[in-house]
């Protein structure tokens, strides 16, 4: 049997061991070790005295991938994300946030849930993950635009899509996770998410504006702030700034030479987070529980990124990605019509599983098709199909693909985080936040095609960097 | 016969033999035996000798200085200053040295026998800001260097900081590193040339030794003429990769120019002084290590003045 | 998806093996804990040392890549115990009782096969860096500072073998479920439903804000 009919039948079992609820780390791993196995046994005719030779082979080559592929200073990245977010929480960085939008903001028609979208944002930049920021804000925001008369479908959904946002905007794992995937530049992508983020979070303000003006008992705003309060409030949230100015500077400095690589700009923006918090009270019993999360949580990440290497280092012995791309490649269809193909696949696979399963499992076979559309991986931005060169198309994709990522996260039946609102508020059912969330679809949907048209959008920030 | 070979970056000069051979071998055997070479996909480069020793590939291309306990041994070509001034020199020195029976034996040890070297020039270091002109000039400087290149600017007081060559250019861009120690067509592909402000002419402090290596087992299993099509395509394969770079060290002067990248030239003296803190020591150190763990240190040290010696004779 | 789910404790032999190995595990799962604030202290000491003493640190990268598998790997069973490792549950959540078990105990069985092949296949990673008869036993050195890397290699089989008990005790506790139709089994992680899993998330939020 030759390579690549090899690869699709282990991929194939890969899958099916997925949807049947298998660990997806182990069953990619598992996937892996018996395509390599079967593979070299092909190699030597399958004939039964060489499956031991081959048998151990396969598992020799298995047995290296979690030692070696996890011993990377860029996947260093994860783990301190990951703890800054928890940190965070101590440091009391997410009242102070909300406090603070909601004096500078909550004038506008339907204020509050700006507020709401804005301090989520401004979470993000210390968070890496989506869910945790929906949980938090759901027990912040929520009762304040009930308070003042929001309709509660509307403040539930509100906080389930400005969670979301915690992806896109560094520190961001899963945007770590795609540059490990794809080989590119940590940095850059990390730049790249800023703008698409922001950007994210001005739409859902506008929709949120719009909603509220043509409904008017959707959302009053809420005036009678003085400039003195508006002041007042930011000291509290300044650690945040500070944060984010810390990693930018680290990766791309405007006035000169960077600071430094962004895995020293992370743990920089951790340890500030952390004497913040020490200042604020946090002491052994509390670091010991965030450290002890931030464990889980990196393992829980680290065991899929090795399961899923074990898988792509026999893709590489199978050659399947290589033969994926030519087939794409080949296809004689528009290739925008393709990688708009490609997004809406990722959208429907979203609605089923994990952000980071979904992405790593695809993304090795995904990602050399979508370079192969655009004209190769070194390819110049006058020769490339969609107008930019190979670096800057990794970058454009992978921040098309962490937004729809993060749609899934709200979609029907597996959004994970409306399944967080509802379980933090128990007046509120999962459909109520469902319903809540649908007009976020459209500013999502609006999003991608902005990002899909107008890619400058993504790539002005780190072509900026060189 | 298919053989898997597992180098890691992109196709370069410095992958050009490797090409060559799988050309030459396909070509006398017919299309008989066939070479995938392949780009990263089937190893961490600092795997390559293990994923040989396992047998998941058949060839394999590595450098000494990623993991110098693996291969002791042919350290020896990495020793700072050791008076090779060019390619056909390196080629040589290296040939000479893997038909030393220690550095057989050790890589025995991996299941691996060597098959050709990848000639490195001197590794001359491009930077960034002033010109570092004078010995004193190198304290504190952070530079990007491995292995015992890395040891020998150590010993005038700068910083070895290993990131790898992919990395290498945003450590420049980001002030991890201000100077890095790389071979031309590296400092072209890898983009450091893009960030300097000037660049080593003649400091020529040494270079790294990437063996290109096969499996044993899979070389013993080859039929005769396979083993007689590989073995005999290794000399043109070096005479390609050679006229290759020659072409490209033409080029890396207008390059330069383009790039308005300053010469920087050490007098005698300077490098005599470089030589006498870094080389000396670090060559004393290596042989006693060696000699200490049962590798003929000081052997494989004459072996490299002796063959330098007569290949400068017989030229 | 991903997340924590409840495990249930009685008096029964094996709800206190499940116990005592949990005890390891969490010890475990904290030395990488300790082991990333490590590396954010390291970085900033790094950091610190090039901007403000121009003496930046030598082998940062050597020693982040030694921490790397302690942070990463260490901690598996824990999170194996926590039924924490990420899959799609939609299938499996909608069946109940013996079939349940069923499904359980194969993907289990499945997963300490894979284990078992790679503690061979890590052991032998290590075991190829390894010998006695060379300085520090080191047959495989870091880049920059020459760090033996047998150490950081060692972890690997090392955390797959208490992964590797901690799926036999799941193995006794699915199979002992299966056996005897149980409901409620303990040592093993119970399925929840998302919203269960997520009110178990946002109350674990809950205690720390
Ligand atoms: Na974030
Ligand atoms: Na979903």
């Amino acid at each position: 049997m030759d390579p690549i009919e090899i690869g699709l039948w282990v991929s194939g079992g890969m899958l099916l061991m997925v949807v049947l609820g298998m660990r997806v780390a182990f069953a990619a791993g598992m996937a892996g070790l018996v395509g390599l196995i079967w593979i070299f046994w092909a190699k030597r005719g399958m004939e039964w005295d060489q499956l031991g030779w081959a048998l151990t082979v396969a598992i020799k080559t298995a047995g290296q991938v979690p030692h070696s592929k996890v011993s990377s200073q860029t996947l260093s990245l994860i783990p301190t994300f990951i703890l800054i977010g928890f940190l965070a929480y101590y440091a009391g960085l997410t009242r102070a946030l909300f406090e603070a939008a909601k004096r500078w903001f909550a004038w506008v028609p339907g204020g509050l849930a700006v507020s709401t979208v804005f301090a989520t944002a401004g979470f993000a930049a210390v968070s890496g993950a989506s869910v945790a920021t929906a949980a938090v804000f759901a027990r912040i925001a929520i009762p304040e635009m009930l308070k003042i008369g929001y309709n509660k479908q509307f403040a539930a959904g509100v906080v389930a899509a400005g969670g979301t946002l915690a992806s896109l905007i560094p520190p961001s794992a899963i945007l770590v996770i795609y540059a490990i995937i794809v080989e590119q530049d940590v940095g850059k992508l990390l730049l790249a998410g800023f703008i698409p983020g922001a950007f994210s979070a001005l739409i859902y303000g506008l929709l949120i504006v719009g909603i509220a003006m043509i409904w008017k008992n959707v959302g009053p705003p809420v005036r009678g702030f003085t400039w003195g309060q508006r002041f007042a409030a930011l000291p509290a949230a300044l650690p945040i700034v500070a944060v984010v100015v810390i990693i930018i500077f680290f990766v791309y400095n405007p006035f000169g030479d960077a600071w430094g690589t962004p895995t020293e700009g992370g743990a920089v923006g951790a340890f500030i987070v952390f004497c913040m918090a020490l200042i604020r009270g946090m002491r052994w019993p509390e670091l010991k529980d965030a450290l002890l999360e931030t464990a889980k949580l990196t393992v829980m990440i680290f065991t899929i990124i090795w399961g899923v290497l074990i898988y792509v280092r026999f893709l590489g012995f199978a050659d399947l990605p290589g033969a994926f791309a030519d087939w794409i490649s080949s296809l004689a269809v528009s290739p925008m019509l393709i990688l708009i193909c490609i997004l809406l696949a990722y959208a429907v696979l979203g609605m089923f599983m994990d952000a980071i399963g979904m992405l790593l499992l695809t993304l090795p076979v995904v990602y050399p098709a979508v370079m192969a559309l655009n004209g190769g991986e070194f390819v110049s931005a006058a020769e490339s199909t969609f107008g930019m060169s190979g670096p800057m198309c990794a970058i454009w994709f992978g921040i098309l693909v962490v937004k729809m990522a993060e749609f899934c996260l709200i979609t029907p039946p597996i959004g994970l985080n409306c399944f967080v609102v509802a379980g933090v508020r128990p007046d509120l059912s999962v459909q109520d936040v469902f319903r809540g969330v649908m007009p976020f679809f459209i500013a999502d949907a609006i999003t991608i095609a902005l990002l899909v048209a107008f890619p400058s959008i993504v790539l002005w920030l780190p072509s900026l960097a060189g | 016969t298919e053989w898997n070979v597992s180098v890691w970056g992109k196709r370069r000069a410095f992958t050009e033999h490797i090409e060559k051979l799988a050309e030459l071998v396909s070509e006398k055997t017919d299309g008989e035996f066939t070479m995938n070479i392949s780009y990263g996909g089937l190893s961490k480069n600092r795997e390559n000798l293990d994923g040989i020793s396992i047998g998941a590939f058949e060839m394999a291309q590595f450098c000494a200085g990623y993991h110098p306990d693996k291969n002791r041994a042919i350290t020896v070509l990495e020793l700072p200053f050791l008076g090779v001034s060019n390619l056909d020199e390196e080629v040589a020195v290296s040939r000479a040295v893997y038909d030393h029976p220690a550095v057989q034996e050790e890589m025995a040890q991996w299941n691996a026998r060597m098959l050709m070297t990848s000639p490195m020039p001197q590794y001359n270091l491009v930077g960034t800001g002033e010109p570092r002109q004078e010995l004193g000039d190198f304290e504190g400087m952070r530079v990007r260097a491995t292995g015992g290149l890395g040891e020998a600017f150590e010993a005038v007081g700068a910083v070895p900081t290993s990131v790898t060559a992919t990395e290498a250019y945003n450590a420049m861009e980001s002030g991890v590193v201000d100077t890095v120690a790389f071979a031309q067509h590296a400092h072209l592909s890898f983009g450091t040339i893009n960030k300097a402000d000037w660049w080593t002419a003649n400091l020529n402090p040494g270079t790294v030794n990437c063996p290109v290596v096969v499996n044993t087992d899979a070389y013993e299993a080859l039929s005769p003429e396979e083993k007689e099509a590989l073995d005999s395509s290794v000399e043109e394969a070096i005479d390609h990769y050679l006229a290759n770079y020659a072409e490209l060290l033409k080029k890396w002067d207008t390059i330069l120019e383009e790039k308005s990248v300053q010469k920087v030239e050490y007098s005698p003296e300077t490098i005599e002084a470089f030589k006498a803190k870094a080389a000396d020591p670090a060559r004393e150190s290596w042989i006693k290590d060696m000699e200490a763990q049962g590798i003929p240190g000081q052997e494989l040290y004459d072996l490299v003045q002796e063959t330098l010696e007569k290949h400068r004779a017989g030229n | 998806m991903a997340g924590s789910s409840a495990v249930l404790t009685d008096d029964s032999l094996l709800s206190r093996l499940d116990r005592v190995l949990l005890r390891l595990e969490t010890f475990f799962a904290m030395i990488s804990g300790i082991a990333v604030f490590l590396l954010m202290v390291l970085a900033v000491w790094s950091v610190g040392g090039r901007k403000f003493f121009s003496s930046p640190l030598a082998g940062y990268v050597d020693w982040i890549e030694a921490a790397m598998p302690f942070i990463a790997i260490m901690g598996i069973a824990y999170t194996q115990r926590q039924g924490g490792h990420v899959r799609m549950d939609i299938l499996i959540g909608q069946l109940r009782g013996r079939a349940l078990w069923a499904a359980e105990l194969l993907s289990v069985v499945l997963i300490l096969a894979l284990m078992l092949a790679l503690i061979w296949g890590s052991w032998a990673h290590f075991d190829r860096s390894f010998d006695f008869s060379v300085p520090m036993w080191s047959r495989d050195s870091s880049i920059d500072i020459g760090l033996p890397i047998w150490p950081s290699k060692l972890v690997v089989p090392l955390a797959f073998s208490v992964m590797a008990l901690r799926l036999l005790l799941q193995i006794w506790g699915y199979g002992r479920a299966l056996v005897l139709g149980l409901e409620h089994p303990v040592a093993v992680p119970l399925v929840q439903s998302a919203a269960q899993q997520a009110m178990a998330e946002a109350e674990h939020l809950e205690g720390r804000e």
